[in-house]
């Protein structure tokens, strides 16, 4: 596999991981919340909680997936290791994984109140499990260009890299 | 076919240098065996020393799992022992080789003592024959048959023949010092009697070096030495000789250089003699691979090599592809700047593995303290210090590899920018991108492994 492929494919991972991550927040997240605790605010339905927490887990999932883009885009096209120094760029990628947590938890603590709508506590661990531990630090595991494939940390439990 | 290159003084062992590390790059022909041998009184010279490292080294890397598909250590070498092969022992005159006590008041001592003055004939030769090769020849023609002391390399030489193997043999040393101009003849002359019965499956060749370098001695006034004001004369007289002899060689190769470089500190011989490498001496190496990539019975032919500008060398100036050697030099800089500070760091645990991909994958399971692994770390560091030495000639331009990439002692990269420029040639290849082809996915057969499988795939990425 040549090298365009092997991008051209990450990047479509990165972007189909993120559709994933976001789905599964959307159907865990409604789940969780349930439809006492969603209707319980005036003006509110079912249905038009549901629409915008969707467009909460979108802007959560986006903002995400572009932490595991950056990343990638980063180690692919921005580092170079030319001597051994520039080597690993774990604090890089640890300081992404904090944005990407910062991410989970801020964007639903500061605009579900902004879109009027109430979520259920554990929603907020359900974000950081799946954006932060799927959507960026499993993801990155997987689709980190191999010049870095075992900076994510973990990554060196998972065999063959493409 | 089997090759035997014998190299002989301290000129000789500098040509084996040379030919040692070209054979590691994967120049010679083919994937004969190379066999070594040296022959020189002055066991403990520096450049002798230098020589046997590398070539220690080499033997050390025929263990690698390498593999067969490539050219990386593909000839395999056999150091032919005693190595060097001492013709005069400890402490002993040529009175003492010659055995004149017999011959004393006889016709024959009397004849010797007219030929040999008392100088020559009361000096300890441990250095070797100082600048003169009558003292050698003597001495050469009455140890390398002797019956007692019948060197190992006829016989060796007969049991390569002896297993149905043709056997090209080249001979290297210099016209004008001691112990090359006086062996050179001689050892040929005596290859050639001894082998004769294999007349058709030997072919003998030799490279005569001329002067290329001087010294001013500044000490041991009283002593006998090489004096480099007799070169000239030295090697008009050897050359008139030659010229008679012209049966001694299948092939002969004369190097030499119109400039002659001041070498840095005169030494009679020992450890003291350490004299850097010279372009000269990969000339008569490249003459050696000239030689054993000629059919056995080649017909004689007269050939001139000149180069196109006077002060300087390049590429274009050396009958050989430089394809081969700059793809090795990568592989030994992308090494020592690349791989050895990490496996350093590693071993003093001041670097975690996660960093460096190629590591975990090819290197988690190797011993880094291994000896294999510590040769090659010393062998890395001896190319470059013998690459840069060959480019630092006396003020004339040697371009082979970008001299003002690389420094010696220890080896590193001064501008990692011109790694994709060796050779003066612009390609793509650059620190990262070796790195980058490191870490790719690569399969290789099962008898490739360990540190061998890792040099392999280095090598191989750096084409």
């Amino acid at each position: 596999m040549n090298r365009t492929t092997r991008t051209v494919i990450k990047i479509f991972l990165i972007a189909a991981g993120t559709a994933a991550c976001l789905a599964a927040a959307y159907y865990a997240g409604s789940n969780a919340t349930g439809h006492a605790l969603a209707t319980a605010s005036d003006n509110m339905n079912y249905s038009r909680w549901l629409e915008k927490y969707f467009v909460l887990t979108r802007a959560t999932g986006l903002a995400n997936g572009l932490c595991a883009l950056s990343w990638f885009l980063a180690a692919r096209f921005l580092f170079e290791v030319d001597e051994a120094a520039g080597a690993g760029k774990r604090i890089f990628w640890a300081a992404l994984l904090f944005v990407s947590l910062a991410i989970s938890l801020g964007v639903p603590h500061f605009y579900a109140p902004i879109l009027g709508i109430k979520l259920n506590g554990i929603i907020f661990g359900l974000f950081a499990a799946i954006f932060t531990g799927l959507g960026y630090w499993l993801l990155t595991i997987f689709t980190t260009p191999l010049a870095f494939k075992y900076t994510p940390l973990g990554a060196q439990l998972f065999g063959g890299r493409i | 076919m089997s090759y035997y290159f014998v190299s002989i003084g301290g000129t000789g062992a500098k040509v084996m240098e040379s030919l040692t590390h070209l054979c590691v790059a994967g120049l010679l022909p083919e994937k004969e065996r190379l066999y070594i041998a040296a022959i020189d009184p002055d066991v403990g010279n520096g450049n002798l020393e230098r020589t046997a490292t590398a070539l220690n080294n080499f033997a050390v890397f025929q263990n690698f799992f390498v593999g067969n598909d490539t050219t990386l250590f593909k000839n395999k070498i056999s150091i032919v022992r005693p190595f060097p092969w001492n013709p005069t022992g400890h402490d002993k005159t040529l009175d003492d080789l010659i055995e004149f006590h017999h011959h004393s008041g006889t016709p024959v001592g009397k004849l010797y003592e007219v030929l040999y003055t008392k100088k020559e004939r009361d000096t300890t030769l441990n250095e070797g024959f100082r600048g003169h090769p009558s003292i050698g020849s003597a001495v050469l023609a009455k140890k390398f048959d002797d019956d007692a002391d019948r060197t190992t390399l006829t016989a060796q030489i007969e049991k390569t023949i002896g297993e149905g193997d043709a056997v090209k043999i080249f001979l290297a040393g210099s016209v004008f010092g001691g112990t090359g101009a006086a062996g050179l003849p001689t050892v040929a002359r005596l290859l050639r009697n001894n082998l004769a019965d294999y007349s058709d499956r030997i072919s003998i060749g030799g490279v005569l070096i001329l002067p290329y370098f001087s010294f001013t001695p500044t000490e041991h006034f009283d002593e006998l030495f090489a004096r480099s004001e007799n070169f000239l004369p030295n090697t008009k007289a050897a050359l008139k000789y030659y010229a008679e002899k012209e049966n001694l060689f299948n092939a002969t190769y004369f190097v030499g250089d119109s400039v002659l470089t001041p070498v840095g500190e005169f030494s009679v011989g020992s450890a003291n003699q350490r004299n850097e490498a010279h372009v000269v001496e990969l000339y008569a190496a490249l003459a050696a691979i000239d030689f054993f990539a000629r059919p056995l019975k080649a017909p004689k032919i007269f050939k001139y090599i000149c180069r196109h500008e006077r002060d300087k060398f390049s590429w274009s100036d050396i009958p050989a592809s430089s394809e081969r050697f700059v793809q090795f030099a990568r592989f030994i800089f992308a090494y020592v700047h690349l791989i050895k500070p990490v496996l350093n760091d590693l071993i003093s645990g001041s670097a975690k593995a996660y960093k460096y991909p190629w590591f975990v994958d090819f290197l988690d399971d190797v011993d880094l303290n291994a000896p294999d692994v510590v040769n090659f770390n010393f062998y890395a560091e001896a190319f470059a210090a013998w690459l840069k030495q060959l480019e630092t000639l006396n003020g004339r331009e040697v371009f082979l590899i970008n001299p003002s990439m690389f420094e010696a002692n220890p080896a590193r990269l001064v501008d990692k920018k011109l790694f994709a420029a060796l050779d003066g040639n612009k390609s793509k290849l650059t620190i990262h991108e070796v790195w980058y082809r490191l870490t790719e996915p690569f399969k290789f057969d099962s008898t490739i492994a360990g540190f061998g499988k890792f040099l392999r795939r280095l090598y191989d990425v750096c084409a």
